[in-house]
């Protein structure tokens, strides 16, 4: 069920939609189509809107598997200007962005003008109002300690390709990620330090189990104490964390070992309350 | 500190120390990795390769528009300082004579929309045509470009920071040589230099002229406009791996002043780096590249 409104505020639809599929992906963004697979992206409805003496306006709708994984893509960028469309929004110079439902919408324009502004705006909520229900954000996010915690700094994802756009760990798939694997990576403001929180749930705990003795072998080149491993890693800066049952609870980046520790236990006891 | 051999994974402290991915490091202005005693970055004193940057202040307008007089003004600016010639015929004659057939590789993404602008092409076109190669025998194409037919390339790349590549500019460019793209897009894109040494391609790459009119230094895979910047920039030059490090740098620079903090391009472009060890297509050391910077200096971020 991917709409589109024919017209907005004199722009009318210019030329054939696009329909675009998994299988047809890389041939409408070659080098960009593993992204959105990335977070099980299902089908695409692209239209363009054109208004004499006005710049052109590309509207996509993007269909994911579920609205944590609209979620997901919406984070996937994160700079932009807040603004109220659909369950969360970003406009940033003629790019307008916003998650509803299992939906991913983009609505960009070849130029910025006032006007312009004023119709992608009219735009994304004629096509939110469209998309009948709200969904459910990933309840993964629940783990996030609220205290200090960067809002706009939240990307949530799956696999190892996401995780090295936000965060280079390793050239290799270090933490076992997957399409079955959950994951969010955060930042904190800690007075001078920001330390970054990095929570991965695996499918069961022999998978999260693994994936923790290989970072503390490869990436800390430390052995866990029980279930927890911190080190002292380049520029002063402290990295470990734990393994909480199907869970692993990362910190990248701290000030001191104490502040890693503290962070990985507040999550850790945020993460008692969150649904599987 | 080297990494232990027993790993063959490459982390981010592998990375950060300058352990590994060659001196990319160095390039991207990572703290701790820039190291006394082997020179200057960018001025080398013996240097391997050289890379004209040549920058206006006209080139692009307040609404992004490209002054095309100005881009061809810049480019004669940029061959001349390149090859050391006064006359800019003989400038381009130093590379191209009437005998050649030239492709023109530029860059056209229609998704991401960060294209090598016309002026750009226009320009390279015109002064080919003014030293003595036929206009019949110049084609600038991105996909379908005749290169079995060439004697001689052009590689005119834009510039972007990329998802999965790390940053795009003359080495990605012969990705459509390839006829299986995606392919080249896994492991860090680490395999993107042998499209250099395609036999239809090897040894015809003349010149290289970078569009970095408007770079984009964003996370992608689409345009956000807030992470694309006019930089009025053209470069010259005949190394590729060279000329991306330059680019790699100023695109870092960029990124860190827009965040306010370092924000590393992400992953580290892999492919860069096996341009120069495994493919040996030139140089990512910076202490080993000079660069001429001309024109208008402000926020050069090299």
């Amino acid at each position: 069920m991917l709409r589109l409104p024919q017209d907005v505020l004199g722009w009318k639809t210019d030329g054939p939609d696009k329909v675009v599929t998994r299988q047809t992906i890389f041939d409408y963004m070659d080098g960009g189509g593993e992204i959105y697979l990335a977070y099980d992206f299902q089908r695409l409805l692209a239209r363009e809107y054109a208004r004499p003496g006005a710049p052109r306006i590309v509207a996509e709708v993007y269909q994911m598997a579920s609205s944590g994984d609209a979620y997901g893509i919406f984070t996937h960028d994160t700079d932009g200007q807040p603004v109220s469309v659909g369950q969360m929004a970003l406009y940033s110079a003629g790019l307008l962005r916003f998650w509803k439902n299992r939906f991913f919408v983009r609505l960009q324009a070849e130029d910025e003008t006032p006007e312009v502004k004023t119709a992608l705006m009219a735009l994304g909520k004629q096509v939110a109002s469209g998309i009948p229900q709200e969904g459910k954000k990933p309840s993964l996010l629940m783990g996030l300690p609220p205290q200090d915690l960067i809002e706009s700094s939240i990307h949530y994802f799956h696999t190892l390709v996401s995780l090295n756009i936000h965060y280079f760990l390793a050239d290799s798939n270090l933490l076992n990620l997957n399409s079955s694997t959950e994951a969010i990576l955060a930042r904190y403001q800690q007075d001078r330090d920001r330390p970054r929180l990095l929570i991965v749930r695996y499918t069961g705990p022999s998978d999260a189990k693994a994936a923790f003795e290989q970072f503390s072998k490869v990436y800390l080149r430390e052995s866990p104490t029980g279930n927890a491993v911190f080190g002292k890693l380049e520029k002063e800066q402290f990295a470990g964390g734990r393994r909480e049952e199907r869970a692993l609870l990362l910190v990248f980046e701290a000030g001191s070992r104490e502040s890693a520790e503290k962070l990985v236990d507040l999550a850790a006891s945020r993460m008692k309350g969150v649904a599987p | 500190m080297s990494r232990p051999e027993e790993f063959n994974i490459v982390t981010r402290r592998d990375f950060l120390r300058g352990a590994a991915y060659g001196t990319l490091g160095l390039a991207m202005g990572v703290e701790g990795v820039a190291r006394a005693g082997q020179g200057s970055a960018f001025a080398a004193e013996e240097p391997l390769s050289q890379v004209v940057l040549v920058r206006h202040e006209a080139a692009v307008d307040a609404g992004h528009q490209v002054n095309s007089v100005v881009v061809a003004e810049m480019l004669d600016t940029a061959m001349k300082a390149f090859t050391r010639e006064g006359d800019i015929a003989n400038a381009w004659q130093r590379y191209f004579g009437p005998q050649d057939v030239v492709g023109i590789k530029y860059t056209r993404c229609s998704w991401h929309r960060i294209h090598v602008n016309q002026a750009v092409l226009d320009a390279i076109t015109d002064r080919l045509i003014t030293s003595g190669v036929a206009k019949s025998r110049v084609t600038a194409n991105d996909f379908g470009l005749p290169v079995k037919d060439c004697t001689a390339l052009i590689n005119v790349p834009s510039v972007k920071v990329h998802a999965l590549t790390g940053i795009a500019v003359s080495i990605k460019n012969y990705i459509n040589f390839t006829g299986n793209r995606t392919s080249y897009h896994f492991n860090g894109s680490s395999k993107l230099g042998e499209t250099w040494l395609l036999p239809e391609v090897k040894g015809k790459t003349r010149l290289i002229v970078v569009d970095m009119l408007r770079p984009y230094f964003g996370p992608g895979p689409q345009i956000n406009p807030l992470h694309q910047w006019d930089y009025k920039g053209i470069l010259v030059g005949t190394d590729p791996v060279a000329i991306d490090t330059v680019c790699l740098s100023i695109c870092q620079k960029k990124r860190n002043l827009f965040k306010g903090e370092e924000w590393l391009i992400s992953p580290p472009p892999r492919s860069l780096a096996t341009a120069d060890t495994v493919y040996h297509l030139g140089t990512s050391d910076p202490t080993k590249i000079k660069l001429t910077r001309l024109g208008w200096d402000k926020e050069q971020l090299i």
